[in-house]
């Protein structure tokens, strides 16, 4: 497999986004989760085996002063209209993970005629107060994976992929970039993850399916319903053993879920 | 140097099982701890202890503001100023203060400030803390990311809304309002002192310094910990350009006089031990969440002083073992005879370079009576000894005192009304 290439462009608006991109095939957006982009991200690995993905790097992730300029999701799914012209994307899929499943779920209810297809992985975004989404910032950093991941062996296994040589100075400068990735979150969904995207999802055009993970103890699976009476042509699944980072804890099944509904005929 | 006496209004009966029962004192504590009786007696002895703080010879006297917190029972430190501007004259009411970003509009802070300073003739000392993390991110919702940005808007806003002259528009990021023209303004001219309760952020230095404000580091763990984090604002005043005048800071110290070593630990030690192990018993999820800290004093911080804070603040363990003597030998209290607290302080002064030294000499559970006890002997046996230091130096960061600080006052007998 070829390594992601990497690139910046600019915005009518003068903002700089970095982008990772690889792989051939059908265009595909992927909208990262909490850490940002890695280019060896194995996720990102396999969906490239099929797909042309590019992988925007979110706002605030390379620097906190590009969040100056976007006060409210509103203007962040401006942003990525802006990108998505940019980068010339007609007739593409949007999937996300985490926090960036709730902008991809932002983007498609924002503007309706982008999106082809829609895959929400765990995906940040409703409130529901019988099951509240747990609060991941209300936890030192370095527990903050606890709550991510639900075995125990497959965290391991992939954070030692990451630290690998690593010595002090890097896992500090991992804390700090996860701090800053956590900064941007905030801005968004701060102090609840409710920005009103429950309004806004009966305008979501296209076919959607929400995956959660069984065992996610923060975004608890009951969301599965919340997502699918908003949406006009939402489909979801539960997925076993897996937490909140299910395309990582469960990546077979989430990428056979994600091949049966990318792939399956249009309907028009 | 001056001399403040600061009072945190802890609640006084949280359980000796405290710190083993409940992950915090602070954010989620347990409303079931709460017996109005108690606060309602302790709130009244507190405001006693505040004002006969004033009447042995503190130049000032400070309170704060806290929310759910189990240790600091003044959501508005507004409502204690007030209070004590009516029971006292002379002495400054150091509000140690408003955390800015959470008003809305902020000119409300601007309001209660000019009627304390006016209903006080000219004693406000006026704090904009930005606040913890815990009363401003988790207790009020502001998110972590924008919470400096937002409070900075306020404090020119503020600023402005005491010194234009005119009705004026102001066209915040946070903040929009068409018509900005406060009644009452405050009385001192240009505005009342200003000073920043703060951790160690470069960028709050760089503020106090840019504004002429106060800085004051309100620590609980002691002037040798406090060393480092005062060195780093002395250094921005360097690089600003600026005389070290110690009276630009200030710094909290818990203190607690006796007639000997003996008898400090005999009086003190249950008191400081119930504020060390129960009061600090802070959840360590609530101390850091992302964006409270800018990226570059985080980065710092990994390399020294962040990292010490957080992971004091974090050190729950640790605090539950510490004993009197750990608090002493560590320099958390200074405790001791007159003689070795003057010593001790005259040893801050050398060290910290600090004109306004805020004193806690209540804390924990302490008894009224044990309090005035420390209060009367720090300001009979302790003050004199040490009023002359910096006596070189001006003070720009006080009120200055006016006659009209006696002018008006509490009328002693009711007239009958006809």
């Amino acid at each position: 497999m070829k390594a992601m290439s990497s690139e910046t462009v600019t915005l009518p608006n003068g903002r700089r986004w970095e982008l990772h991109s690889g792989g051939a095939g059908p265009q595909l957006l992927w909208l990262h989760g909490l850490r940002g982009v890695d280019p060896a991200d194995p996720v990102l690995t396999a969906l490239q085996a099929r797909y042309r993905v590019t992988a925007p790097v979110a706002p605030g992730f390379n620097d906190l002063d590009e969040l100056s300029q976007i006060d409210n999701i509103h203007e962040l799914a401006l942003d990525y209209d802006d990108l998505i012209d940019v980068l010339g994307l007609d007739g593409f899929v949007m999937v996300g993970h985490s926090f960036g499943a709730m902008i991809a779920a932002e983007i498609a209810a924002h503007f309706p005629r982008r999106a082809e297809r829609l895959a929400l992985l765990a995906p940040f975004g409703l409130w529901n107060d019988a099951y509240p989404v747990s609060d991941i910032f209300a936890v030192p950093y370095t527990q903050i994976d606890d709550s991510l991941w639900h075995d125990p062996a497959t965290r391991e296994r992939f954070a030692r992929k990451v630290a690998t040589g690593a010595d002090v100075k890097d896992v500090a400068a991992q804390t700090v970039k996860l701090a800053q990735g956590l900064t941007a979150v905030t801005k968004f969904v701060w102090p609840i993850p409710d920005r009103g995207l429950r309004r806004r999802l009966p305008r979501i055009a296209c076919p959607t399916l929400v995956l959660l993970g069984a065992e996610d103890r923060v975004i608890s699976p009951r969301y599965a319903d919340d997502f699918k009476s908003g949406l006009r042509h939402g489909q979801t699944a539960v997925v076993a053993g897996s937490g909140h980072m299910l395309p990582y804890e469960q990546p077979e099944e989430v990428m056979l879920l994600l091949e049966r509904f990318l792939q399956a005929p249009k309907i028009t | 140097m001056k001399f403040h006496f600061f009072h945190l209004m802890p609640y006084p009966e949280l359980p000796e099982d405290f710190r083993e029962k409940n992950r915090s004192v602070w954010v989620d504590v347990p409303s079931h701890l709460f017996d109005p009786a108690v606060g309602h007696r302790a709130y009244n002895e507190y405001l006693d202890e505040l004002e006969y703080a004033a009447s042995v010879g503190f130049d000032g006297i400070c309170v704060n503001e806290h929310h759910q917190n189990a240790y600091g029972m003044m959501p508005s430190p507004n409502l204690m100023a007030a209070a004590l501007a009516r029971r006292t004259s002379g002495v400054k009411l150091v509000l140690m203060g408003n955390s800015v970003a959470l008003y809305n509009p902020p000119t409300r802070v601007a309001e209660e400030m000019a009627m304390l300073d006016v209903m006080s003739g000219g004693r406000l000392v006026a704090g904009f803390p930005v606040g913890t993390p815990m009363d401003t991110t988790y207790c009020y919702g502001q998110s972590p990311a924008t919470l400096r940005e937002k409070y900075r808007e306020g404090v020119d806003l503020i600023l402005r809304a005491w010194s234009d002259p005119d009705v004026f528009s102001f066209n915040g990021k946070y903040t929009q309002l068409r018509y900005v023209n406060i009644w009452p303004r405050p009385m001192q001219k240009p505005r009342p002192p200003v000073w920043v309760p703060g951790g160690a952020s470069v960028e709050t230095w760089d503020l106090c310094l840019e504004k002429d404000f106060l800085y004051a580091n309100l620590s609980y763990f002691g002037y040798q910990e406090g060393q480092k984090i005062m060195d780093g604002f002395w250094d921005a005043v360097d690089r600003h350009n600026l005389p070290r005048n110690p009276y630009r800071a200030g710094f909290l110290q818990f203190i607690a006089v006796a007639a000997d070593d003996a008898e400090a630990e005999r009086l003190y030690a249950e008191p400081a031990l119930y504020f060390y192990r129960r009061c600090l018993n802070i959840y360590a999820g609530y101390v850091n969440p992302p964006g409270y800290m800018s990226m570059a004093t985080l980065k710092a911080g990994i390399e020294g002083q962040v990292s010490r804070i957080v992971n004091r603040a974090g050190a729950r363990a640790e605090m539950a073992t510490l004993s009197w003597k750990d608090l002493v030998d560590r320099g958390y209290l200074v405790a001791g005879s007159p003689q070795t607290v003057a010593d001790r302080i005259n040893d801050m002064a050398d060290k910290l370079n600090v004109g306004h030294l805020m004193t806690l000499l209540h804390f924990g559970n302490m008894s009224k009576e044990v309090t005035t006890y420390n209060t009367r002997m720090f300001a009979e046996k302790v003050i004199p000894k040490l009023r002359s230091r910096f006596s070189q130096w001006d003070d720009n960061w006080f009120p200055r005192d006016t006659p009209l600080q006696t002018a008006a006052s509490p009328a002693t007998s009711l007239a009958a009304v006809p």
